[in-house]
């Protein structure tokens, strides 16, 4: 199998960062990576990785004979310092040499072809690694093969008894039977609809695969980075009183109880020449529509700004906090007073953000959680049902009608089974007299 | 030295078709039946064609055979079905002269060099698992390859009310000693029914009081090559109604029914229930409509299709009698139901070979088929993959996306039967793909390749298609229009002008309007509209073919163990070892096998591999 590579720690700026690197031949490559070969297995290396000639960083090394190792293959770990631009010369070193980044899951899965850990295993870490909070792992179990599977069931079947009469319509015309009339037009765009909305209700509630992503922003030098560092409780933005100091959207995740939220840090917004820092402000403004809930941060009260940065977040919801206390006088207009120096009204704002989530997104009325894939496989179903149903208002030849749907019940197959064309015919038989 | 290539047991519809494509690719055939003068008989209603079934027949025409010739030969009435829907589901059926198609085959049988052998197959010659030739009463006849087309004739019984005979059709008998010896082989085989409705003299019917159903006009063709210079007489079938009376009657009588008696154990199609089913099932279905079809041009008989029954003589009489129109009708032949043993088409690989036996193949409704098409069209695989054998080239298999022939083998060697199986176009996944019109674009070249088609045949058709490219690019893609009318019959301006071509793919063009169309390109510009109307089906369908091709393809090594397999649901196990598929196409096609079960099933084959190298 070709070699693979994927870090195994989060990609954010931390103190150390973990590589893994495994497959068949990669080790023939550590002479390209390190300028020095001859390294033995099990040993723990400090070198210097290079990338074209050039020493990315120095770094830890330890090398696995395969079937030793986690993969079962041979394979190599590498420990490099946590910045993002090692991280980033680190890929760049690994693809120059010939390998390729590992899609999700692959480590396991090589584990799994060679013995290493049992089917059950594999899944099982899989949505260990996917969920990111203990409410998440769950409500992972419970939709994926509980009420989820049942709801896509029910949509199935109803797809389904629609085939039944279009399909009846073709193979059977010549009896004497009434298969299409407006009522299947009303049930068809009925599902249409309920089809739509729980395909909604499933993205828009994101608490166990997704994180929740909170958006600093505010005018330019108000402190925002310096409280996203509050927040998170150590340094991890550049923090400097130079207005417009935040370049690049930091962001980083938050523990806080039991759930996590990635908090994202972003540029000061201003009037400005200075064309890097347009580029930053057009990014913030963009995050804003990704973001779930968006922290104002402000130096003193300006009803102007405040108007001007609460039209920015259009219906987000958002919670208006005003910073530096320590120098200026709390003003009750604000959600919530702290002082990123000193630590003061953190513990309130912590609880504000907390309490935004759960009004939000209550966990009881929850709809469902979905894999990408799955989201994937569902968006497909909306565009085939809806072009069954234009075909079959619009009076499209039927057959192509009957495409759209063949498609649109494929799509879940994986979900609940393939539905073979003869219990089709079976359905059909059950619910229209054939036969002359 | 064999004294055949082929010996081909049964004259129906499966062993004409198996022994003339014997003799189409150059081999020596006999042919053995029990009685010469059933060759090609019609033992059902005397039809062809249909939903799913003419794209059969028009399939069995691309590679030579002579189903077709002999519908045209012997057509009294032709109408497509669907004309309103798109060209991939409509579908041609004609009523054909039951003698004249019999004298049909019979006729293009003669013109061969296949011998014909008056007699009852009694036996198989094996030895060392392998068949070499077929036992009658009177001799041992030996050939390389053995195909067994024996319809129902394997321990058939018929029934009518509390009264049973054995034999598979009325007037002949059954093959008993060699249903026994296929039992001894401790073969896995099924029991199935079909029933039959009573046949009544056209004279006594007062057709005044019946809705007439007249044939197409012009009447079309089933050929496209090899037509006679002009068609049979035409004439018309009739249409008439059960009413609650007759229901009453029927109702009444059914628990002297054969079928409700318990004394059948076999299965029935649900697409063509008794009369008895119908009544009882769809209570409020208040009546059931006949489809008065007539069994020749100059003969005094109809089939009235619709009311298949094994109720006695004298229900059957008097619930006709409640019918309009056939108020005074005399019965000829009373409706009956047939039973009859079939053998587990899983128990085939896809060349139509048996798993068991070697040179041992099997065609028709002994594999739980249904209908003449599905037997010609296994017929015709048998009989061209027995001499790909002798040749010891590969076999034609024909692909799901590529013929309704290929779904049809291929559901039956991988999903098996649970009632007699009829093909109907939502069984072919890739139903737009084939179309009743278009079998020879899918076909004629590899039948080309196999020698089941002449050359000159071949050499038209090229030169068809290249006209019709040609019709395409020097006249649809080059003539220019400023504007078009819509569906709504407006005249839409274009700010460019656009070709006929282009404008075909707009979905509110009115497309007959677009071009006018003469004699010799009316059929070309149809098949334009249609292939540009499937295009982004057709490509998405292509490469999803494309996609799973590969992946279908992958071989399964021969007795895998699916046990061993861990995170497989035992039901999956389970039907993985009955069936033993030989790749992963054949695997996903069986009935709850989910892709993820098939996931497991590569990983394993991965791992399999794997293990091999390393080791």
């Amino acid at each position: 199998m070709s070699v693979v590579f994927a870090l195994a720690t989060p990609p954010a700026k931390s103190a150390i960062c973990v590589f893994r690197v495994s497959g068949s031949g990669c080790l023939k490559k550590l002479g390209d990576l390190f300028d020095k070969e001859g390294f033995r297995f099990g040993r723990f290396y400090v070198n210097d990785l290079f990338y074209k000639k050039n020493v990315v960083d120095r770094v830890g090394l330890i090398v696995f004979k395969g079937p030793n190792s986690y993969t079962g293959e041979d394979s190599f770990e590498v420990y490099a310092h946590g910045g993002l631009g090692v991280m980033s010369s680190i890929v760049r070193a690994f693809k120059d040499v010939g390998f390729d980044e590992a899609p999700g899951g692959e480590f396991t899965k090589r584990a799994f072809l060679n013995n290493k850990i049992s089917l059950n295993e594999a899944e099982a870490v899989s949505d260990l690694i996917d969920s990111t909070d203990e409410r998440g792992v769950a409500l992972s179990s419970k939709s994926l093969f509980g009420e989820l599977s049942k709801k896509v069931v029910s949509f199935s079947g109803e797809i389904d008894s629609i085939r039944v009469r279009v399909e009846g319509d073709i193979d059977f015309s010549d009896e004497d039977n009434e298969y299409i009339d407006e009522s299947l037009v009303k049930d068809l765009k009925n599902l249409c609809n309920r089809f739509d909305s729980f395909v909604a209700g499933c993205v828009n509630k994101k608490f166990g695969y997704e994180k929740n992503k909170i958006l600093l922003i505010g005018p330019v030098n108000s402190g925002k980075s310096s409280v996203f560092n509050r927040l998170l409780g150590f340094e991890r933005a550049l923090v400097s009183n130079t207005p417009g100091t935040t370049r690049d959207l930091i962001s980083s995740e938050l523990f806080y109880e039991a759930s996590s939220f990635s908090v994202f840090d972003s540029a000061g917004i201003r009037d400005t020449k200075d064309r890097i820092e347009e580029a930053g402000i057009a990014a913030s403004l963009s995050q804003i529509n990704d973001a779930d809930l968006v922290l104002m941060v402000f130096e003193d009260y300006d009803p102007a700004a405040f108007d001007r940065f609460k039209g920015l977040c259009g219906d987000k919801p958002f919670i208006n906090i005003q910073n530096k206390i320590d120098v200026n006088k709390p003003n009750n207009s604000f959600d919530c007073c702290v002082s990123a120096k000193s630590g003061a009204g953190f513990d309130v704002l912590k609880s504000l953000i907390i309490s935004a989530f759960d009004v939000g997104a209550k966990k009881d009325d929850f709809n469902f959680i979905i894999r990408d894939r799955h989201e994937a496989l569902f968006k497909k179903v909306v565009l085939d049902l809806s072009k069954s149903l234009m075909g079959l208002s619009g009076g499209d030849s039927i057959e192509l009608v009957a495409e759209d749907l063949k498609n649109a019940r494929s799509h879940l197959d994986e979900m609940v089974g393939k539905k073979f064309s003869d219990s089709l015919l079976g359905d059909i038989f059950n619910d229209f007299c054939i036969g002359k | 030295m064999d004294k055949y290539d082929v010996i081909v047991v049964g004259g129906g519809h499966a062993g004409a078709e198996a022994a003339h494509a014997v003799f189409r690719m150059g081999f020596s055939c006999a042919l053995v039946t029990f009685n010469q003068k059933t060759i090609g008989q019609m033992s059902c209603n005397p039809a062809i064609g249909g939903l799913g079934k003419s794209h059969i027949v028009r399939e069995i025409e691309a590679l030579g055979g002579l189903m077709p010739q002999a519908t045209d030969l012997s057509g009294i009435q032709y109408r497509t079905l669907n004309t309103r829907k798109g060209d991939a589901v409509q579908a041609l059926r004609v009523q054909c002269d039951r003698e004249l198609y019999k004298k049909a085959v019979q006729k293009i049988i003669k013109e061969t060099n296949i011998r014909v052998f008056e007699e009852e197959v009694v036996d198989l010659v094996i030895k060392n698992n392998r068949v070499n030739g077929v036992l009658t009463k009177n001799q041992t006849i030996k050939a390389k390859k053995t195909i067994l087309t024996t319809g129902t004739f394997l321990n058939g019984k018929m029934y009518t009310g509390e009264s049973v005979t054995k034999g598979g059709r009325v007037g002949d008998g059954s093959a008993i000693p060699l249903s026994k010896r296929l039992y001894d082989l401790d073969l896995p085989m099924g029991r199935l029914k079909t029933g039959t409705p009573a046949r009544i003299k056209l004279s006594s019917i007062d057709i005044t009081k019946l809705e007439v159903q007249p044939g197409e006009k012009p009447t079309p063709w089933m050929s496209l090559y090899n037509r006679p210079k002009k068609h049979q007489k035409q004439i018309p079938c009739y249409i008439t109604r059960t009413n609650e009376k007759t229901h009453n009657i029927i109702k009444k009588n059914t628990h002297l029914s054969a079928m409700y008696s318990g004394n059948i154990v076999g299965i029935g199609p649900r697409y063509c229930p008794s009369i008895e089913d119908k009544v009882n099932k769809f209570e409020d279905k208040k009546s059931h409509q006949i489809f008065i079809e007539p069994e020749g041009i100059s003969k005094d008989l109809v089939y009235p299709n619709g009311i298949s029954t094994s109720l006695p003589h004298k229900a059957q009489k008097d619930f006709i009698h409640s019918i309009k129109g056939l108020e005074r009708s005399v019965i000829e032949e009373y409706g009956y139901a047939v039973e009859y043993d079939f053998v587990d088409p899983r128990s085939l690989k896809s060349s139509l070979e048996t798993k068991f036996l070697k040179n041992f193949y099997l065609a028709g409704q002994i594999n739980g088929t249904t209908g003449y098409e599905e037997a010609a069209a296994q017929g015709l695989m048998a009989g061209i993959n027995a001499c790909r054998a002798i040749q010891k080239k590969q076999s034609l298999i024909l692909e799901r996306s590529e013929a309704y022939i290929g779904v049809l083998i291929n559901d039956l060697t991988n999903h098996g039967i649970t009632e007699p199986y009829r093909m109907f176009t939502s069984r072919a996944e890739h139903r737009l793909l084939l179309s009743q019109n278009n079998a020879e674009q899918r076909l004629l070249k590899k039948a080309f390749g196999l020698g089941l088609v002449e050359e000159k045949r071949y050499k038209q058709y090229i030169e068809k298609e290249q006209q019709y490219q040609d019709f395409v690019n020097k006249e649809l893609k080059t003539k220019k229009l400023k504007s078009f009318i819509n569906k709504e019959n407006q005249k839409i301006n274009l700010p460019e002008s656009k070709s006929v071509f282009s404008l075909l793919y707009r979905t509110d063009a009115n497309k007959t309007k677009l071009f006018t169309t003469n004699k010799q390109n009316d059929g070309f510009y149809k098949r334009t509209i249609t292939e540009t109307k499937y295009e982004g089906y057709i490509q998405k369908q292509l490469r999803e073919i494309t996609k799973t091709k590969k992946q279908n393809r992958k071989k399964i090594p021969k007795n895998t163990n699916y046990s061993k397999i861990n995170g497989l649901s035992n039901e999956v196990k389970e039907k993985l070892n009955t069936n033993q598929p030989d790749t992963i196409g054949s695997a996903a096609n069986i009935e709850g096998v989910t892709p993820a079960a098939i996931n497991l099933i590569l990983i394993q084959l991965k791992k399999n591999k794997m293990q091999k190298q390393n080791a």
